[in-house]
């Protein structure tokens, strides 16, 4: 947690973290605190002007919720540096999906509930009251102070969340990408819940519950994106890009670079992704007449570790043929 | 929030607004008034009498607020289910009864300011409050205005 550790190296489990990563890390870890303590600001300061607003129950119910990615992030952090133990032979690095996973839920459970909640205010016609409240001897609706507490604190989230999306990518840190996605799109929430307040103050007594169906749609629908990328990962689907949006483009960089080794005739892989780090499982056919002794697997197996930090825990099996019952998709015989 | 507020007034647009326009109909007109009987060692909240006006802190505020607006008063007795329904339904703008905050009425009805804390037998704080119709924003700040500005002593 302290800097001092920062000339150390850093582990998560085997893979030693190269000086961008480590650095990276870092500064995520700083961010994150930061992103936890404007948190505790905002709860506190939208609690005190909660009022009877359901959009802004539902905006304080967001800001809640969003401890959730930090901590889990902060937590999986931590877990993730031990090394593998005989009892956990692969590492800790699922920690972080567990905590991705665990997010994600509480999203969407929240949301869900956020938005039938506030879908009954809007079918049941509720008129939220919202009065005075007394300030500096004044007496000044309370709505103003809603507008303005919302308005405040719009805007420093989109900050830190960008600052974040650029870590998460360096860092192929999914829960981190998820919290900078959310923070990133915080600034609606905040709007949204000012605009109902502003459509009470001028007699739409719908508009509160409407920005709050909004809000909780939102909610839910980042419960739904996270547990997508929460389990598929879990499941060991392809290793995909830190933002789910395309396949890693590692497992073809490993195919390429192990099929254009001199004594590879042929070179397929397939890669779970751990958390931050890959682990690798790749099938080698020798070429014809090519006889690899042990030394040039573990060679070819160094050489490949030095492609990625990501790459570490990796192991290199030699087949008579492509086993298409491991690497689905694969057509037997090749196309080259 | 600031740069948004002399916009809307510019506008002619007051913030809040009531949505069944409350406080537009009952300044200059009659403002309806439900009382239920509240009086013990604390203070007399409300007291009914035959044949007089009702009596006490609460409806000589009521009074004090109704010409404010010049508004005259129409009191409706009745228990406090009846009352509350009634506020609901729009037939009445203000019910008191010596209220306390913690009310379970609120799903009902809105809530004014307290204008005046006690302490109760037990030693509990009582923080007192008047019940409006829920969402008419507009009443229930003018209505804390003129509580919030009476010098109450407890």
């Amino acid at each position: 947690m302290s800097a001092g550790n920062s000339t150390q190296a850093v582990h998560f489990g085997n893979t030693q973290l190269p000086e961008e990563q480590r650095e990276t890390l870092r500064k995520a870890k700083k961010l994150e605190w930061i992103t936890i303590a404007f948190l505790a600001v905002t709860v506190a300061l939208v609690y005190l002007v909660l009022g009877n607003s359901q959009a802004m129950k539902a905006a304080w119910i967001e800001d809640m919720l969003s401890f959730l990615p930090p901590i889990a992030f902060l937590v999986a952090a931590r877990v993730i540096r031990k090394p593998p133990t005989e009892q956990h032979p692969y590492g800790y690095h699922r920690a972080i999906g567990i905590a991705h996973l665990v997010a994600a839920v509480a999203l969407l459970v929240m949301g869900t509930y956020l938005l039938v909640d506030s879908a009954l205010g809007l079918i049941t016609a509720e008129h939220p009251t919202i009065g005075g409240v007394e300030l500096f001897g004044r007496t000044i609706w309370l709505g103003w102070l809603m507008i303005g507490v919302m308005l405040l604190i719009a805007a420093p989230p989109v900050f830190i969340g960008h600052a974040k999306m650029k870590l998460a990518e360096k860092l192929h840190d999914k829960v981190l990408y998820a919290d900078a996605d959310m923070n990133k799109a915080d600034w609606m929430t905040a709007v949204a819940a000012a605009i109902g307040v502003a459509g009470i103050g001028i007699g739409w007594w719908w508009a509160d519950s409407a920005a709050a169906l909004v809000i909780s749609a939102s909610i839910a629908n980042d419960g739904v994106k996270n547990l997508r990328g929460a389990v598929s990962d879990l499941m060991d689907a392809r290793a995909r890009t830190y933002d789910n949006a395309a396949p890693h483009p590692l497992l073809e960089r490993i195919d390429d670079f192990l099929g254009n080794t001199g004594w590879v005739g042929e070179a397929k892989s397939r890669i779970r992704d751990e958390g931050h780090v890959f682990h690798v499982e790749s099938f080698v056919v020798p070429r014809e007449g090519s006889t690899p002794t042990a030394e040039d697997l573990e060679l070819l197996r160094e050489d490949c570790v030095d492609l990625d930090w990501k790459i570490q825990d990796m192991v290199i099996v030699l087949v008579p043929e492509l086993p298409e019952e491991f690497l689905p998709g694969v057509e037997t015989g090749g196309e080259d | 929030m600031l740069a948004v507020a002399p916009l809307l007034a510019g506008c002619g647009v007051s913030m809040p607004a009531d949505p069944n326009g409350t406080l537009q109909e009952i300044t200059g007109g009659t403002l309806q008034v439900g009382v239920t009987a509240a009086a013990g060692e604390e203070g007399d909240w409300v007291q009914l009498q035959p044949g007089a006006e009702p009596a006490g802190i609460e409806p000589d505020l009521v009074r004090g607020f109704a010409a404010s607006r010049e508004a005259t008063v129409e009191w409706t007795g009745g228990t406090e289910h009846e009352l509350v329904d009634d506020l609901e339904h729009g037939e009445l703008d203000l019910v008191i009864g010596g209220f306390g905050a913690d009310t379970p009425w609120t799903k009902h009805a809105g809530m004014t300011l307290p204008y005046m804390e006690t302490k109760d037998e037990r030693g509990k704080t009582v923080k007192h409050v008047m019940l409006t119709p829920l969402g008419e924003n507009a009443f229930l700040l003018a209505l804390d205005k003129y509580l919030q500005a009476q010098e109450l002593q407890s």
